[in-house]
């Protein structure tokens, strides 16, 4: 007998065991607790190893994602702060307020707060938890206790209201399906009364240290101060200082909420206004570097154990911090050890952040698709965090519109060049249409994600792009079939279906593209694989180009007709010059990767290089690996691994010297440059491809020289121009 | 997936189901269980599994962890679904039962 002691009986209280502490959580009401500590002691002696006394529902595979207690990599109750509430912290004075009696200590360790939160608040935006960065800080996390010091409690207010509208814009955005933990903020105090006021506060306190900093200053030249100005701290050597890196600090903070602020306005209204505080937040973030010195210089303070790592800019402890009081927050999560980012390396951080959203703001709100697809594509080329590609996000798809201004059916009416329909009620209610807005929708919003779950979604969405283009061609097919035909007269009909079904295809073959080359960017290719991607590539490239040029013939045509009736010679052939740049741009790709994929599937033909000798998976394994999505969707149809074989087995260096497509691809590169002019991205490319060219067909001619079979011969191929097209280097052994 | 180790892993007809004291045990499958851990947190929750170290598993656990460190301080509490308490961080263990039942459940005697 070794239990049961009564402990008040029955309902509230119950039983309680004899040798453990009484349990605090009271049992059922006609029950009682009953201590098991000694049955299980004794029960599970008399167990085999590997026995499990358990229910009929127990399932081992579910066991296994128990949370378990204790772990400190699953369980985020586990105590480690000392404190189990942030209330038990603060009456063991963890976050004093003023931070210190001493004026010039307080300025210190406020400016210390300030500088770990900015490292908190970049830690965050690349990807950990909002609980465990930015408000592991007390302060922020009980606001209303900063009240009486003006100067913090400013600063937590826009810190809350930058962190609160950041965390509803990806959220609405939804941008971050990955990147999920960026909006989570469970029980965070994320808003408060008068957050509105913030900017306001801000600007009185940040206009008190200016007149502080003006006052010092003619102190200093001797000259007597008009006002009679209480300074900062109590030691004039260093008030000037002071005031310069507070300043900055919170003249940072106030553009950088302008930055989002403006450019949450409407149809890109704010998006001028926008650019001019990020070059202010630009020039503030370098006054608070420069600040650095003076920091460093200050006798003051515990140094964090790295000065290199440091958080703040004086290299000092920051106090008010704990992560691990609010750990229980982060579930369901598990918790993650957190490295706060450097000072040093934040400031880096936020001047890439600046420059993305600068891109962002640069956008032309006047946009035609081709040019948006384009431009998301070159913004993606930067490596954007998520809080830029969230706004460009919010900035292109506004209330189901493009930039929040043309319907979806007015940009494919556009992009079919017959702007005449766009008033047509028949046209914006037709089935194909309205799916098509929906496609096209979807598209944008996942260009905008980071790179490794746009590509997943690319390959995800091909499949409805081929089922609507394959649902285009049968109505297609039927002869402007029942779907169409309610359209003014029959020709416009054939007319309209023709042309739409050229634009999905055309886009469907743009997918694939860019998934493929995501592929690269992703490093998801091994060398051996090269040859099949390339060749894959080579095939709808071929496709896309195809598509791109019946356009062109279309467009052309119907500008002639136009021109003919109105004799008006307008922005049609400009749009038309910059199509067919465009497509051969394609050209020359496919130059490239038809060289690529000729040149390694004859290696591989002569030199028995690149070959697949893995034990786990063929080529031909691989090929459906790599290209399952694509087959799926039937894009391009028709292509199958044997397609493949048949037209590299036979692939031969000579046969690929004298095909010549990397001269092909030059020729191509240097009749572009006139073209793209105007646009430095572009022509950056160019000179990459032509760099990728040359080499491949240097590399090609030595080894034709030497002979591909001869054994000392070494090919590798490597990234150094072109992130998609791979230059070969030859060397010999 | 509970086909595959019911023959390997589960208890059925294996050694220790010979024991009264294994069966007594057996009978507290699918009770509210408390179980206090070395830092001064609770979990309540179904008692779900054991294993012969003393490696318990609730189910539907809540967490009760006491705001402050004195002993008189309320208690918060979260929900965590199916969790595992490993035997050697567990301090108390107590299970429920109305107060006929405890004696011939729980002792150690027959």
């Amino acid at each position: 007998m070794a239990n049961h002691q009564g402990g008040g009986g029955g309902g509230a209280g119950g039983l309680i065991g004899h040798a453990s502490l009484p349990p605090p959580i009271p049992a059922g009401d006609q029950t009682v607790w009953a201590d098991a500590g000694p049955l299980i002691v004794a029960s599970c002696s008399e167990l085999q190893d590997g026995e499990l006394i358990h229910a009929e529902n127990f399932s081992l595979f579910a066991a296994m994602s128990a949370l378990e207690i204790m772990d400190p990599k699953m369980d985020s109750g586990i105590e480690n702060s000392g404190y189990h509430s942030i209330e038990e912290a603060i009456e063991n004075n963890i976050a004093p307020v003023p931070l210190s009696l001493d004026s010039t200590l307080d300025v210190q360790c406020i400016l210390d707060v300030i500088d770990h939160l900015f490292s908190c608040e970049a830690t965050w935006h690349k990807g950990h938890s909002l609980a465990q960065t930015v408000f592991s800080c007390i302060y922020l996390l009980r606001i209303e206790r900063t009240s009486p010091h003006s100067l913090l409690h400013s600063y937590c207010r826009i810190m809350r209201a930058i962190c609160n509208a950041l965390v509803s814009v990806v959220s609405d955005a939804r941008t971050n399906e990955e990147e999920d933990l960026f909006a989570m903020a469970y029980a965070l105090p994320l808003k408060g009364e008068g957050d509105e006021k913030c900017l306001s506060i801000l600007n009185s306190v940040e206009e008190t240290i200016s007149r502080q900093l003006r006052a010092c200053r003619a102190q200093s030249s001797r000259k007597k101060s008009l006002e009679d100005i209480e300074p900062l701290q109590r030691n004039p050597d260093l008030e000037e200082g002071y005031c310069r890196a507070l300043l900055c600090r919170l003249r940072f903070r106030k553009h950088y909420f302008h930055v989002f602020m403006c450019m949450r306005k409407p149809h890109g209204k704010g998006l001028e206004l926008a650019r001019k505080h990020v070059a202010l937040c630009l020039s503030e973030l370098s006054y608070m570097s420069k600040s650095l010195e003076f920091l460093r210089s200050l006798p003051y303070g515990s140094f964090q154990d790295d000065i290199e790592s440091s958080t703040t800019a004086s290299g000092c402890k920051p106090i008010g911090f704990d992560a691990s009081l609010n750990s229980t927050l982060s579930a369901p999560g598990p918790p993650r050890a957190t490295h706060i980012l450097s000072w040093k390396k934040a400031v880096g951080y936020f001047q890439k952040l600046l420059h993305d959203l600068d891109f962002v703001c640069s956008f032309n709100m006047e946009p035609v698709l081709e040019d948006v697809l384009h431009y998301v594509v070159q913004f993606q080329k930067l490596q954007p965090d998520l809080v830029a590609r969230t706004h460009l996000q919010i900035l292109l798809v506004q209330d189901g519109k493009l930039c929040g201004k043309d319907s979806f059916h007015d940009v494919i009416s556009r992009a079919l060049a017959l702007p005449e329909l766009t008033a047509d009620k028949e046209f914006q209610k037709n089935e194909f249409i309205v799916q098509l807005g929906q496609l096209i929708v979807s598209l944008l919003k996942i260009l905008c994600t980071n790179i490794a779950w746009q590509r997943r979604k690319l390959g995800k969405i091909l499949q409805d792009w081929g089922v609507l283009s394959l649902q285009l061609e049968m109505a297609f097919k039927r002869e402007f079939g029942d779907r169409l035909n309610v359209m003014v007269d029959e020709n416009m009909c054939m007319k309209v279906s023709r042309r739409l079904l050229i634009w999905t295809d055309e886009h469907t073959y743009w997918i694939a593209s860019r998934f493929l080359t995501l592929g690269f960017e992703l490093e998801l290719y091994s060398p051996n694989e090269y040859c099949m991607v390339y060749w894959y590539m080579y095939v709808v490239l071929m496709r896309l180009m195809e598509k791109m040029q019946m356009r062109i013939a279309i467009n052309s045509e119907t500008c002639k007709r136009k021109r003919e009736k109105k004799k008006d010679h307008a922005k049609d052939p400009a749009r038309d010059g910059s199509l067919s740049s465009s497509s051969l741009l394609i050209h020359c790709y496919i130059c490239l990767c038809e060289g690529l994929a000729m040149m390694l599937a004859a290696l591989h033909n002569e030199s028995k290089a690149f070959q697949m000798r893995s034990p786990f998976n063929g080529e031909e394994e691989r090929f459906s690996q790599h290209f399952d999505l694509l087959q799926k969707a039937h894009v391009p149809d028709h292509v199958s691994y044997y397609l493949f074989k048949e037209s590299t087995v036979h692939a031969r260096i000579s046969g690929v010297v004298k095909h010549n497509y990397f001269r092909e691809a030059q020729r191509i590169t240097s009749s572009l440059k006139g073209s793209f002019a105007g646009d430095p991205n572009r022509m950056l490319e160019l000179q990459q491809l032509e760099q990728v060219a040359e080499h491949n067909r240097i590399a090609l001619n030595v080894i034709n020289q030497v002979g591909a079979d001869d054994p000392s011969l070494r090919v590798s191929f490597e990234f150094t121009h072109h992130p998609h097209f791979a230059m070969a280097v030859v060397k010999r052994s | 997936m509970q086909d595959v180790h019911s023959d390997s892993l589960v208890s059925g007809n294996s050694g220790g189901d010979g024991s009264p004291l294994v069966a007594r045990l057996r009978k507290l499958l699918f009770r509210r269980m408390l179980v206090g851990v070395s830092d001064g947190r609770f979990f309540l929750g179904v008692f779900h599994c054991i294993d012969k170290q003393g490696n318990i598993i609730l189910q539907d656990a809540v967490e009760y962890r006491s705001v402050r460190q004195s002993s008189s301080s309320p208690m918060e509490q979260r929900c965590l679904g199916l969790i595992l308490i490993p035997a050697r961080c567990r301090s108390s263990c107590h299970v429920e039962c109305s107060i006929d039942e405890q004696m011939s459940l729980l002792s150690l005697n027959k």
